[in-house]
């Protein structure tokens, strides 16, 4: 037909001159073409968590005050919802649908004890371990019904002799977490101090907080001259260890007087017979007495005296527990790690989640001491680390120093790409062999925990080293920003938020939690306009002590509705 | 079907285009610019996502009735009404509460002693913008109990943006602030205990 040979005949005879030129080099294009395809098709993958759950974190409120911001508050409370307060604590035998109760320290140990219940996860029963880390070669792990005996009796040794302010002044060890549900089982107020301070900053806080009771390790607590300088000293518990058991610590040197009551650990211990007094006291509903804890500020500045209640904690805890996704929570088959000490109420408040959620707990007593990740890790291989944040900076630094030179820079180029901007953790590659030696077992580690402490002369650490450590540990890396009177965290970034922003020096620091909730106040050219907030941040919330308070830093609100330092401009 | 058997003798005949062996061809260049289109597909990073921000938030302010009276709804204006000095944006519910609904009254208005006598007339709402607010006398029990129902509901449905007092007290305030006095300032539903740092 006419038509036909006109419209298709030139259409043919155009597509058989192109085609007709296929030749090798045609064949080996189109071969890469679809080698490049399948390779990514292969490989894709969809991101952590959606984008646009990372686009906006924060909710603000709707009206604000006059020199105020809004109020943030996480988007899973609602503005007219109360934050959470606590843990929820049912008792046994009531009805899973019944109203909980907050829970104290008490309930924490109990349930440690016991293993979870079966209603919210974990396997009903199952406990966790505890270790104590005292070298590469020398891993020791306590049962929990000699942790029980242990709390029993210092108890009931600390109240027979008449104490009820108990400080401790102790490294990272069972005998500090021991003491302190001691005090809560035994109506008795902890004193956590920071360990490893100056002498006069010993004193001057064992007078603020009025204490009768000092549990201390020899060696580091200055006996003499507390003794003379601090009349009202009662009583002294020496943790002694294997290396100095054969001295006589009961002893008082001469001219002390004999004020001070002085006792060991162990004796307390062998006093009764091993396998008395293992089960966890009945719970009065007396209110146990709150914990005093110290925010240490920069080296040579007075420590800062807060005081929680019971409620503080358990809602902090409740907060840390509700703000990592089901799926990657602390379970009993977890090995957590404190590398920064206890004295810190982040780490504390950590450290009790996850006794709450039976998690394996492990003390190492270089915590606080050292800055190198591989020295505190030794000997176990951790699956959730909480660490200060110069150990990272310092691992971050070290990485970067064997890194160096172009081809080991591309792959790390690659690595990062695919964190920041596909959402995913990277896969393995040759930069492995560099990665610090984190635990005996490499890749076991899954969570870090990092906190800035406000106002404690931390250097922020920046998005682009959060994300060079997640891919150096192979771990999520999780940075929040702490505060002297917030049990927990103010505000903490998302498990899977792996961005890195370009804009300001430092990390943002996430989104509020479910126990806390912030506004920012003007403070000088910082201010609240229509396009901006900016001002000095305070914090609300059940988990704060007192209610509400000022963290004493200026921050900002970002474009993704998260929390950052201000900077100052000009 | 007559095309086609015109194209098979035409190819039986057995005249063949001369192979073209070289690199560059229109057919590889075709091919070598889809295959750099895809490898810039795949290898561009994924935009990241930026939602639009949301609406600047309400400052909370203390009215008086002369100012409250422009919220009526009209002119692009969002609709407030006071209850028992409590400011709470209506604008949700403009069908009722904006002009021309049933309750356009009490819209910029103290709608206090109306809402306990659910009466919307005019003699309801306070003549004179200048003097003190409505005190309310002369409502009974059951009055009393009704205000109470609507401004329960009105927390919870709507936002109080505001508190409104009569100009003699906005007055009053101003001058305390000037004065230095240590005046009220915000208003609001927390009462701020701030722990200094």
């Amino acid at each position: 037909m006419g038509v036909f040979d006109a419209v298709v005949g030139p259409v043919d005879n155009a597509l058989t001159g192109l085609f007709g030129q296929w030749n090798a080099y045609s064949t080996a294009i189109v071969t890469t073409l679809v080698v490049v395809v399948s390779y990514y098709m292969m490989n894709m993958s969809d991101p952590d968590t959606h984008p646009g759950l990372l686009a906006r974190q924060a909710s603000p409120s709707r009206v604000r005050q006059e020199g105020e911001s809004a109020t943030y508050r996480s988007r899973y409370i609602p503005e007219s919802m109360p934050l959470t307060t606590g843990l929820n604590v049912k008792d046994a035998g009531a009805s899973k649908w019944s109203r909980g109760r907050d829970g104290d320290l008490r309930d924490i140990w109990k349930r440690a004890v016991t293993g979870g219940s079966q209603d919210d996860g974990p396997v009903a029963g199952k406990t966790g371990r505890i270790l104590t880390v005292l070298g590469t070669q020398n891993i020791i792990e306590h049962s929990l019904d000699d942790i029980t005996r242990q709390i029993n009796l210092i108890g009931q040794h600390i109240s027979q002799q008449g104490g009820s302010r108990v400080a401790l002044y102790l490294p990272n060890s069972i005998e500090l977490i021991a003491t302190l549900f001691a005090c809560s089982f035994h109506d008795l107020t902890p004193i956590i101090l920071p360990f490893d301070q100056p002498d006069e900053h010993v004193i001057d806080m064992l007078r603020r907080s009025a204490a009768d009771t000092v549990v201390t390790a020899p060696g580091s607590f200055p006996f003499d001259s507390v003794v003379q300088a601090y009349p009202a000293l009662r009583q002294l518990i020496w943790v002694v260890d294997e290396g100095n058991k054969h001295l006589d610590w009961n002893e008082v040197p001469k001219g002390m007087g004999s004020s001070v009551n002085v006792s060991t650990w162990s004796d307390i211990l062998c006093d009764s017979p091993a396998d008395a007094k293992t089960a966890v006291p009945e719970r009065s509903d007396k209110q146990p007495k709150p914990i005093v804890t110290f925010w240490a500020y920069k080296s040579g500045e007075t420590e800062e005296m807060v005081e929680f209640t019971h409620g503080n904690i358990a809602s902090g805890i409740a907060g840390q527990l509700s703000a990592i996704p089901s799926v990657d929570r602390f379970s009993p088959s977890d090995l957590f790690l404190p590398a920064d000490p206890l004295a810190n109420i982040h780490t504390l408040v950590l450290t009790l989640a996850a006794l709450y959620s039976n998690a394996s707990v492990a003390f190492n007593s270089v915590a606080g001491g050292s800055d190198d990740i591989v020295l505190a890790t030794q000997g176990i291989a951790p699956t959730v680390l909480v660490a200060p944040p110069a150990m990272l900076l310092k691992a971050h630094e070290e990485m970067m120093d064997k890194i160096g030179a172009l081809p080991r820079k591309v792959i790390h180029g690659f690595q990062s790409r695919s964190l920041s901007q596909y959402g995913v953790m990277p896969g393995a590659s040759s930069n492995d062999s560099l990665r610090p030696a984190i635990g005996t077992t490499p890749g076991k580690l899954r969570l870090v925990f990092v906190a800035e402490r406000a106002g404690a002369g931390t250097k922020p650490l920046s998005s682009s080293v959060l994300s060079g450590m997640r891919i150096f540990t192979g771990a999520r890396i999780v940075y929040a920003l702490s505060a002297a009177k917030v049990a927990g965290a103010v505000t903490q970034t998302h498990v899977h938020d792996y961005r890195v922003h370009q804009d300001g020096e430092y990390s943002h620091f996430g989104c509020p939690l479910v126990c806390t909730e912030f506004m920012l106040r003007d403070q000088g050219y910082h201010m609240t306009t229509d396009s901006k907030a900016e001002g000095e941040i305070i914090v609300r919330g059940p988990c704060v002590s007192g209610g509400e308070a000022s963290v004493g830093e200026v921050g900002k609100i970002r474009e993704d509705y998260t929390l950052g330092y201000a900077e100052n401009s000009g | 079907m007559d095309y086609i058997e015109h194209k098979m003798v035409e190819k039986a005949s057995g005249e063949s285009l001369p192979v073209d062996n070289s690199f560059i061809t229109p057919l590889n260049v075709m091919l070598l610019s889809f295959l750099a289109y895809t490898l810039y597909n795949f290898m561009s990073p994924p935009k990241p996502l930026v939602l639009p921000p949301e609406p600047a938030p309400i400052v909370f302010r203390t009215f008086t009735p002369r100012t409250l009276l422009p919220y009526n709804g009209t002119s692009g204006m969002p609709v407030y009404l006071a209850v028992r000095g409590r400011v709470f944006d209506v604008s949700a519910g403009r069908n009722f509460y904006g002009p021309g609904g049933p309750y356009a009254n009490f819209a910029g208005r103290d709608a206090s002693r109306g809402l306990a006598s659910h009466s919307f007339d005019e003699e309801m709402l306070t003549k004179d913008l200048d003097g003190p607010l409505d005190r309310l006398e002369g409502l009974d029990e059951e009055q009393k109990e009704a205000m109470q129902g609507w401004e329960e509901r009105f927390e919870g449905k709507y936002l109080e943006v505001g508190r409104l007092v009569s100009q003699e007290e906005m007055g009053n305030m101003t001058s305390q602030t000037q004065t230095g006095g240590g005046g009220e300032g915000e208003g609001g539903n927390k009462a701020a205990h701030v722990v200094a740092a």
